[in-house]
């Protein structure tokens, strides 16, 4: 056994340090045998599980831990077999009392001098208060997000909104120009007071569609149980009506189920469903489907599939961006509004949305909600 | 028939140009009176209804105001036995339910939202004249009896 030098005292054996470092650890060390029985138990671990070193030593580790945690404790004696170590693991531990708390534990294998494997120790501090500033911390930064994310959503209503006055005024003027100064504008005049007409339109329906999108943002949610197939049924039968002479069948799969605010995912399916009924109106035959698809734990995956010009798969994730339209407007009227909604009522949902298509070929839109309660 | 008169409560000039013309534009000839905030707007009807003058026959009010709002606007003139019956219709820029629901608890006979459009203003303003100025049936000629 060494000795320490230290410079500014006698030193001592490191025999006597290192029982000393152990005794005055605020982290729980624990010795155990190769079997699990708890050989040596510092003052650190008697204050956090309750227990005195009389009372525990020869009991089994799986004393400390709650009951169905009981396989930890053996897959880590497994891993000391091996001779690996256990570092930093977060989990819970049981107090003499019952009850539970969490800890970070460090397990390692000790040796003898030989390099035999003798026994395990493990360090174990406790995390309760470190994990409940963790979730304060993560409870305020989602308040922060979710208060700055209310301010620009009612920033862009305000702006939006304030811009509608004026806007009407241009368009307004530019009407007035034209009709009552026609002949004095001449034809260059007249030219431009048109654009000024068109750019202003153009504009309104931007400044609409950004109400609409906040509206989106900022409705309350009252989440129920709706059947998404009859709402679609609902709406392709709304269409067939304003456009009778089209030959387009729906396939829709009924019942399916999901928790959503019924206003809001008929907006969605609304806006799915013009959309591909917009981009089938070239088809003699168009076929539009709603279904599911597996979905992973606890939730629905719903399809929306036409037969109609499809896109690019490039621009998939365009698609969604508000005011992005990837056909000229010329050929599919529209503000690009629809699938920035969808998005983002599927994502208030805690959904998913995306798109799978190739030009000429067809689009399918799919997104997820969840089954489970949301808030 | 008596012509019934407008009562346009506006305080933004554009929208008032502009309201006034798309009611010419469609020959909805009807005097009409512009009240620029809602203080102006009570006292004008309020003067008539005292001298015993006519009442518009409809009141187009917007809901932002300067000095006294038009919610506040309504609620007076609904609150006055002479001017309840007076038909108003919201014309405002705003499409928040609560407004919607404030207008309309207020006693307000319409509500519409001012369509950022200009060519959908026009229309909404003829549509408005014509239905309030012409296809409805005016409320009777009547000298309401003091309580």
């Amino acid at each position: 056994v060494g000795q320490l030098k230290l410079e500014d005292g006698p030193g001592f054996p490191e025999s006597e340090l290192l029982p000393a470092i152990v005794k005055s650890s605020d982290d729980a060390i624990v010795g155990a045998t190769i079997s699990g029985r708890i050989t040596t138990w510092n003052p650190a671990a008697e204050n956090i599980y309750g227990y005195s070193a009389a009372e525990i030593i020869g009991q089994p580790l799986t004393i400390l831990c709650p009951d169905e945690l009981a396989s930890e404790i053996e897959e880590t004696l497994a891993k000391i077999g091996r001779g690996e170590r256990v570092v930093h693991r977060e989990t819970m531990r049981r107090r003499k009392d019952g009850t539970t708390f969490a800890v970070s534990v460090t397990a390692s294998p000790i040796h003898d001098g030989d390099g035999g494997l003798i026994g395990v120790s493990a360090i174990s501090r406790d995390i309760t208060e470190q994990q409940a500033r963790a979730a304060a911390e993560l409870g305020r930064r989602a308040d922060e997000l979710e208060r700055a994310n209310q301010s620009v959503e009612s920033f862009t209503y305000s702006i939006a909104h304030d811009l509608r006055a004026p806007l009407r005024a241009l368009g307004g003027y530019s009407s007035a120009l034209m009709e009552d100064c026609a002949d004095d504008l001449g034809e260059a005049g007249r030219g431009y007071v048109g654009r000024i007409l068109a750019a202003s339109q153009k504009m309104s329906e931007l400044v609409d569609g950004l109400l609409v999108l906040s509206r989106v943002a900022q409705a309350g949610m009252h989440p129920e149980w709706v059947d998404l197939g009859a709402e679609v049924a609902r709406i392709a039968a709304g269409l067939q009506r304003g456009e009778p002479e089209r030959r387009v069948h729906f396939a829709v799969e009924r019942p399916v189920r999901a928790r959503a605010d019924r206003a809001l995912i008929r907006t969605v399916l609304e806006n799915l469903l013009e959309n591909a009924w917009k981009f089938t109106s070239g088809q003699e035959d168009a076929l539009i489907e709603f279904g599911t698809v597996p979905a992973g734990e606890a939730g629905v995956c719903c399809y929306l599939r036409d037969d109609g010009i499809g896109f690019e798969p490039a621009y998939a994730g365009k698609l969604f961006q508000p005011f992005q339209q990837l056909h000229p407007a010329s050929d599919f009227p529209g503000t690009g509004i629809g699938l920035a909604s969808v998005k983002q009522i599927v994502e208030r949902h805690r959904g998913r949305a995306w798109a799978e298509g190739a030009a000429d070929e067809g689009a399918t839109f799919f997104f997820t909600l969840d089954a489970e309660e949301i808030a | 028939m008596t012509t019934r008169s407008i009562l346009l409560v506006e305080d933004n000039p554009d929208d008032e140009m502009l309201t006034l013309r798309a009611l010419k534009k469609n020959n909805i000839l009807n005097a009409i009176t512009v009240a620029h905030d809602g203080a102006e707007a009570l006292e004008l009807v309020f003067a008539n209804a005292s001298g015993g003058g006519p009442l518009p026959g409809l009141i187009l009010l917007d809901l932002k105001l300067p000095k006294v709002d038009g919610l506040e606007v309504l609620r007076r003139l609904r609150a006055d036995e002479r001017t309840r019956i007076v038909p108003v219709v919201v014309l405002t820029g705003s499409k928040l339910e609560e407004d919607i629901l404030a207008g309309y608890r207020g006693g307000a006979n319409a509500y519409v939202r001012k369509p950022v459009n200009f060519a959908e203003f026009a229309e909404a303003v003829k549509t408005l004249g014509l239905f309030w100025l012409i296809l409805n049936e005016p409320v009777p000629e009547f000298t309401p009896q003091p309580d």
